[in-house]
């Protein structure tokens, strides 16, 4: 039996479906869990927190939801080892959580991915991630080449990664900058950042490298239908897309 | 100033939902955006009330404070780097039961653990 998969959807998560297409079409064993499916989650393997607005950001974005009974699993998941990734909100929600960089305590964040700047406007742009670890630093992305470019979508208004300085400096020398924004070719400048991200971040992983949060979606430019460089055959997965990233979560569970 | 809402408001009561099941024991929540002018006296609601840029009849009610400090019960949560062109902060009010405002000690908790992310934010009591 394949691992399980989990997709959990909160009230105002909005892309479940394409999150869980992409993981099967990896070859993953995933499932969507509803809000009110909470108490299921604990039997799962690995968790995928996809994007959306959960709870409608109220408060602050992911706030809610980290207080949420899905997360109570998720993060019991998270400190026994189990795989958690999050995108966009979800990434936030990791953020909120305290999973994310983990440099704090569960539910006490010490970093938020937060309005965009120098403008407050959302942004709807395509990126590129640069991988900023050694691959086997984080489970998740230890399958993609060393300087991996992952792309990607972003689309967010509150996406910069913001912290005090102390907290900047721990999550550089703790490891934890996974991805950041770069040019296809690699080469990283100021331009390629879309939102005014903090060390140009795109992505945190915590210290034993079981979590991982990335703000942009690769999932929407993962088929030919849906890729940059689009081909013709629509429905087929894009080789040089951002399922190279999801192959590489469902590869972790399959290692394990 | 504190600009709020007149209607349900959604936010506050997930707030106090989220609250509750923190175990702080807060009946309800108030929520409003705090604004600073300077200004004259009375004439300022009149204004902010016929621009209507911040305000809308049908919606919201203002409050004018004497003093720019967070009232009985209340925290302001400010962003850690300055805003242009927004509030200055969100205003939240915690209620218990019989309507008594919240104590020092529970509004710190509810700030704490749900209201202020540290990392962006500060909390005024």
């Amino acid at each position: 039996m394949s691992a399980r998969i989990a997709v959990p959807v909160f009230p105002g998560t909005n892309s479940e479906d394409e999150t869980l297409r992409l993981l099967r079409d990896c070859g993953g064993n995933a499932e969507l869990v509803h809000w009110s499916q909470a108490s299921n989650l604990a039997q799962y393997d690995a968790y995928v927190l996809a994007g959306g607005f959960a709870y409608e950001d109220r408060i602050r974005a992911g706030a809610i939801a980290a207080h949420d009974r899905m997360m109570d699993s998720v993060i019991e998941a998270a400190g026994s080892g189990k795989l958690v990734f999050g995108i966009c909100n979800g990434a936030q929600i990791l953020l909120e959580a305290g999973l994310v960089p983990g440099t704090g305590s569960i539910r006490r964040p010490t970093a938020a991915f937060t309005r965009n700047a120098p403008a407050p406007h959302f942004v709807c742009r395509h990126v590129y991630l640069k991988l900023a670890i050694e691959p086997a630093r984080c489970a998740i992305t230890a399958a993609l080449p060393e300087d991996a470019i992952v792309p990607a979508w972003a689309a967010h208004a509150e996406g910069r990664l913001a912290a005090t300085p102390e907290h900047l400096r721990e999550i550089v020398t703790g490891g934890h900058l996974a991805f950041i924004y770069a040019h296809s070719t690699g080469a990283v400048d100021q331009a390629v950042i879309p939102n005014g991200s903090a060390l140009g971040c795109a992505g945190l992983v915590n210290r034993e490298g079981n979590v991982l949060a990335i703000m942009p979606h690769p999932e929407r430019d993962a088929w030919n239908f849906n890729h940059l460089d689009r081909r013709e055959g629509d429905d087929v997965l894009a080789t040089s897309g951002g399922s190279a990233l999801f192959r590489s979560f469902v590869q972790a569970l399959v290692s394990s | 100033m504190a600009i709020g809402l007149k209607i349900p408001d959604n936010t506050a009561f997930t707030a106090a939902l989220a609250l509750r099941r923190l175990g702080i024991a807060v009946e309800r929540v108030e929520r409003s955006e705090i604004w600073f002018f300077e200004d004259e006296g009375s004439a300022l609601i009149e204004r902010v009330k016929a621009d209507e840029t911040i305000f809308n009849p049908n919606k919201h009610c203002v409050t004018v404070f004497e003093e720019a400090v967070p009232r009985s019960g209340e925290v302001w949560i400010e962003p850690l780097e300055p805003r242009t062109g927004g509030a200055a902060a969100t205003a939240w009010r915690l209620f218990g039961p019989s309507e008594a405002t919240l104590d020092r000690e529970s509004l710190g908790a509810a700030a704490e653990r749900l209201l202020c992310n540290p990392a962006i934010e500060r909390a005024v009591y």
